[in-house]
């Protein structure tokens, strides 16, 4: 059907040749001006899996204010300059960010009304439950309250009693020591060490001052972060000059990676067209032969309109693959010019068209594999690869003719570079016995090589903005990441009760205080008042009284005056249940708590992102429905199974259409396992190299491998069917062309800075090379010694 | 006993001290604008005596704390001395009517109690208590008075010798304890003669200075705490 269909349509396109070429050109035209208008996605979420999990914790992730805030420390770099002006210097910016960027700035907390709200008699009786006044009672004896009497005289002699002493008169017991016990976990829960001074975040050593803006800029959207990066600079330059920011915040990498990615797939296309212009010029040395190097471009051009007609926005990921591709997809121009240039007669032409659309098939077919990925990324780089291969294929058998054909030029005068190169002959045993021992070698090496699930490694923000975090983490802490155990809920009672008691219930799981929860120092209100019923009973059970019989006995050596602790006996019983006052520190810590989003609330609780601690709270998630664990490593174990899952169902199909395809070519299962060499060496050494050199696997570069497949099985089937067939139309020297542009077109990839990209490169590069030199030295070897029909002619 | 005083620290810095020993470093919150002449006379004041007085380089000198306290029925006495050796290093030492030491540093915090007799070390980093104490200690001792203008209203009592009231202002954090805060200046102006804080609350805190030396030769056993007192 091929020989029948093919010379029809070649004819036909010959005699059309002015409109074929007047569309290519006009669409082209229009393509690539509307590259102008077209906008990309670029975030990683379309490559993550449609796994349940991993699913509710992006959108949790995105959704909750963690995504929305920016974190920016400030410094002081002068050591004449004091906390006092990196204050003013902090208000000052706090000041000047402003909607519709920024919405809130928090600079620390207001203290004014933190005395109160922390107040010992108005707080105490509402977040002090069963054991914390069974401690109390425990303290209710003549030794210990003697001895904490003795200790109040004692503060009184010391230079901070100037401010102090007067509290005790409302805390003889100090219960303050309890209220801290609630509230010490808060630093932890955020992470970092943070003091509070003159209403400002400040380090412990007093030099940085931290404040947290609040946007409502999505950090999804790149266009909107890259104004908010931009606005946030400009803020920063009016900063005085001894002071400096570090700037923390997700908007940053979006805005970074964007930034890093354009910059990659410019670099990476600058050398990838320098080294093939260089290549085809000096080799071929005819300017015709940029019509083959423009091919793919056009191709991509068309592909990225196609693609986003039925995929929507694509992937900068997607598009950055355009470039390798674009390596691949020169193939077919290649084998095409050099066929002509040397002169092919129609019958050797349909050859080769069957050829090159075999070889373009098995590209194909490698790229289709992907859509039986359950990942969403993955459908759309099948999609825009099969279209740049098809359209490459296409205009290489039917457009490239045209351009070549325009004007008469002169056949290559034999011999060739390629024709002394298909003649130079390997020792063939030894040739085979090398690869059999390195191939085997590398199987055995490819038994340690690691898994590497951290999608964050992927992440290719630049240093700065890497520095700037580390610094951050020096100055105040953080370094362990924290995981997150969420409670929702229909109201805020309703989440802030069942809170309530999912922190009962971990108080049990986890002892040591690593549990950081809103219940500790702010239950739900109906907690709070049975709380202030049960301290209410506590002390009218006689307690008052026996406290303050024993703090009559044991102040008596001291100057105590009779009403010395009436402030605490007076307001024993004059607490309220309220609400957090919006302007006190409870209000605002219980932003970090607190979601509300599409009318359901979610309480957050902290606790350090370790597999025990999210294996034990894992079994409280069952118990208690609508609660679930946010956990960066659950994560990358979920992204581990599910790719190792995937890649069990994609490696055997991506063999299996190459192997197939091989059989439905040669219709001989000698030759079509000899045309599979170059896959087998291909994945083997890729994975034995990796392992060799302690690079481990990821699910890009894995992806990267089961594409690359469709590649260099082609250089297995064009060797095996020169060789078969004895065609002389230059498939070595084309496959060489074919491998040298391939690996340029992914080597340029070797340039990137963004992680995923430089994995990608790295994966074709080893896959290519090393299935290209199986390819020359190998299947020449094999066809010699198993005595494939060599000698057969183009005639048969 | 350490971890117990961490903890008490720890507690009066979460809930009261960011308040109250922030009064200080709140009264640096927003400079007065626009000030009365009377306010510009002052800071000029200030300024003049706040160099006169941080002159010196080493202080020594006893001092009685009286506090008049609603918690005890009559005025609680403190007598010991003061040394100083700028920029931050000032023992405290308490003879009556208990024995009592504290070496605040840049760095650290020790101190030692007769009812005791331990030496306590702590790490000045892991106490802001301590911090903002040194931080208050340092502005009064050494003489950087034009600080406290900010966020407090500063009034002259008397000239000779001179007086002067500092009230913390409505968006002072420490309006909420401190009513004022009086310092009454030796007839030469080098030093203070007296503190007097008055808290909302009634009670009252008076530190006398007396025998000050300026810039007095100090040794270190001036700065030990475990039997110097």
């Amino acid at each position: 059907m091929f020989d029948k269909y093919f010379p029809r349509l070649y004819t036909f396109v010959f005699q059309h040749r002015k409109w074929v070429l007047g569309l290519v050109l006009l669409a082209t035209v229009v393509a690539g001006a509307g590259l102008c208008a077209t906008r990309y996605n670029g975030n990683l979420d379309l490559m993550l899996p449609p796994d349940k999990d991993i699913t509710r914790s992006m959108d949790f992730l995105r959704d909750s204010s963690l995504s929305d805030k920016v974190i920016i420390s400030l410094t002081l770099t002068d050591p004449a300059r004091t906390k006092k002006d990196l204050f003013a210097a902090v208000d000052q910016l706090a000041a000047s960010l402003k909607p519709p960027l920024f919405t809130k700035t928090i600079a620390g907390f207001s203290v004014a009304n933190v005395m109160e709200e922390f107040s010992v008699l108005q707080y105490a009786p509402q977040v002090l439950g069963e054991e914390d006044l069974a401690s109390l009672d425990s303290q209710i004896n003549p030794e210990t309250v003697s001895r904490k009497i003795r200790g109040i005289y004692l503060q009184s002699l010391r230079p901070e009693s100037i401010f102090m002493s007067s509290l005790s008169r409302s805390d003889p017991l100090g219960i303050k020591m309890l209220i801290l016990n609630k509230l010490r976990a808060l630093p932890a829960s955020m992470g970092y060490g943070v003091n509070i001074e003159d209403g400002h975040f400040i380090s412990r050593d007093g030099r940085h001052a931290m404040m947290i803006v609040q946007t409502p800029v999505p950090m999804m959207d790149s266009q909107r972060c890259k104004e908010l990066a931009t606005a946030l600079q400009d803020k920063i330059k009016g900063l005085p000059a001894f002071v400096t920011a570090d700037v923390i915040s997700g908007h940053l990498h979006t805005a970074s990676n964007e930034r890093v990615i354009k910059r990659d797939i410019e670099v990476a296309s600058i050398i990838a067209s320098i080294a093939f212009l260089l290549l085809f010029v000096v080799l071929f040395r005819d300017p015709r032969v940029l019509f083959v190097f423009i091919i793919p471009l056009i191709a991509v051009v068309w592909a990225i309109h196609i693609a986003a007609a039925f995929e929507g926005r694509l992937s900068y990921l997607v598009i950055g693959f355009g470039t390798s591709i674009a390596g691949i997809s020169i193939d077919y121009g290649l084998l095409v010019y050099i066929a002509m240039k040397r002169g092919a007669d129609t019958a050797q032409m349909v050859k080769l068209a069957k050829l090159v659309t075999i070889d373009a098939a098995t590209t194909m077919f490698s790229f289709f594999v992907l859509y039986f990925s359950l990942i969403q990324g993955y459908h759309q780089l099948a999609l825009f690869s099969i279209l740049c291969v098809f359209l490459c294929l296409l205009m290489s058998l039917f457009v490239l003719p045209l351009t070549l054909s325009w004007k008469q030029y002169p056949l290559v005068p034999a011999p060739t570079l390629g024709d002394r190169m298909r003649e130079f002959r390997w020792p063939a045993k030894l040739s085979i016995g090398v690869w059999v021992v390195l191939t085997a070698v590398a199987l055995y090496l490819s038994l340690s090589v690691t898994f590497d699930s951290d999608v964050k490694k992927l992440d290719g923000s630049e240093p700065g903005i890497l520095q700037a975090e580390e610094r951050f983490r020096e100055v105040w802490g953080g370094k362990s990441n924290q995981a997150v155990f969420v409670v929702t809920g229909k109201s805020l009672e309703e989440a802030m009760e069942k809170n309530d008691r999912v922190c009962r219930e971990v108080s049990r799981v986890i002892t040591n205080g690593d549990f950081t929860s809103l219940a500790q120092f702010w239950p739900s209100e109906r907690q709070r008042a049975e709380n202030c019923a049960r301290w209410d009973r506590f002390w009218k059970e006689g307690r008052a009284d026996k406290l303050k019989g024993l703090i009559g006995a044991s102040s008596a050596a001291y100057p105590f005056s009779d009403q010395a602790f009436a402030p605490f006996f007076d307001g024993l019983y004059t607490h309220r249940i309220d609400a957090a006052n919006p302007d006190g520190m409870i209000a605002q810590l219980q932003e970090r708590f607190v979601l509300h989003k599409n009318g359901e609330y979610r309480i957050l609780s902290y606790f350090p992102d370790e597999q025990h601690y999210v294996d034990a709270l894992s079994g409280v998630t069952r118990t208690y429905s609508g609660t679930f664990i946010v956990s960066g490593k659950a994560i990358s174990a979920s992204l581990a199974a599910f790719t190792a899952k995937e890649i069990r169902l994609l490696a055997p199909l991506a063999v299996l259409f190459n192997v197939v395809l091989c059989w439905l070519f040669f219709r001989n299962w000698k030759e079509a396992l000899i045309a599979l060499v170059p896959l087998v060496t291909g994945m083997v050494w890729f994975v034995g190299i990796m392992a060799l050199f302690r690079i481990p696997l990821n699910i890009v570069n894995i992806v990267a491998a089961i594409v690359t497949s469709g590649v260099i099985v082609d250089y297995g089937l064009g060797m095996t069917y020169e060789y078969r067939y004895n065609l002389r139309i230059g498939t070595v020297i084309a496959v060489t062309l074919s491998a040298a542009t391939n690996v340029i077109g992914s080597g340029a990839l070797l340039f990137a800075n963004y992680p995923a990209l430089y994995s990608t490169g790295l994966a074709m590069v080893i896959c290519m090379a090393s299935g290209y030199l199986s390819s020359v030295i190998v299947i020449p070897s094999l066809c010699s010694i198993l005595g494939t029909s060599r000698q057969k002619t183009v005639q048969e | 006993m350490i971890m117990y005083w961490r903890i008490g620290m720890r507690v009066v810095f979460s809930m009261i001290l960011c308040v109250i020993v922030g009064a200080g470093l709140a009264f640096g919150a927003e400079t007065s604008k626009g000030g009365t002449p009377g306010q510009a006379d002052l800071r000029e004041l200030l300024n003049t005596i706040g160099k006169r007085v941080s002159e010196f380089k080493t202080l020594k000198t006893d001092f009685t704390q009286e506090k008049k306290m609603a918690m005890f029925k009559q005025k609680l006495v403190l007598k010991g001395r003061i040394y100083l050796q700028k920029p931050n290093k000032i023992a405290w030492h308490v003879d009556s009517p208990l024995r009592y030491s504290v070496l605040i540093t840049d760095k650290l915090i020790r101190q030692w109690d007769e009812d005791t007799n331990q030496v306590q070390e702590i790490s000045l980093t892991k106490n802001p208590v301590f911090q903002n104490v040194l931080g208050q200690l340092t502005v009064w001792f050494s003489g950087e008075y034009g600080s406290l203008l900010d966020g407090n209203t500063v009034r002259l009592v008397k000239r000779a010798p001179l007086v002067i009231e500092f009230t913390p202002r409505e968006n002072n954090p420490a309006k909420k304890v401190i009513k004022n805060i009086t310092l009454t200046f030796r007839d030469d102006q080098k030093y203070l003669q007296q503190i007097r804080i008055q808290e909302l609350s009634g009670d009252v805190t008076t530190i006398h200075f007396m025998n000050t030396l300026l810039n007095a030769p100090l040794n270190s056993s001036s700065f030990e705490v475990k039997g110097r007192v």
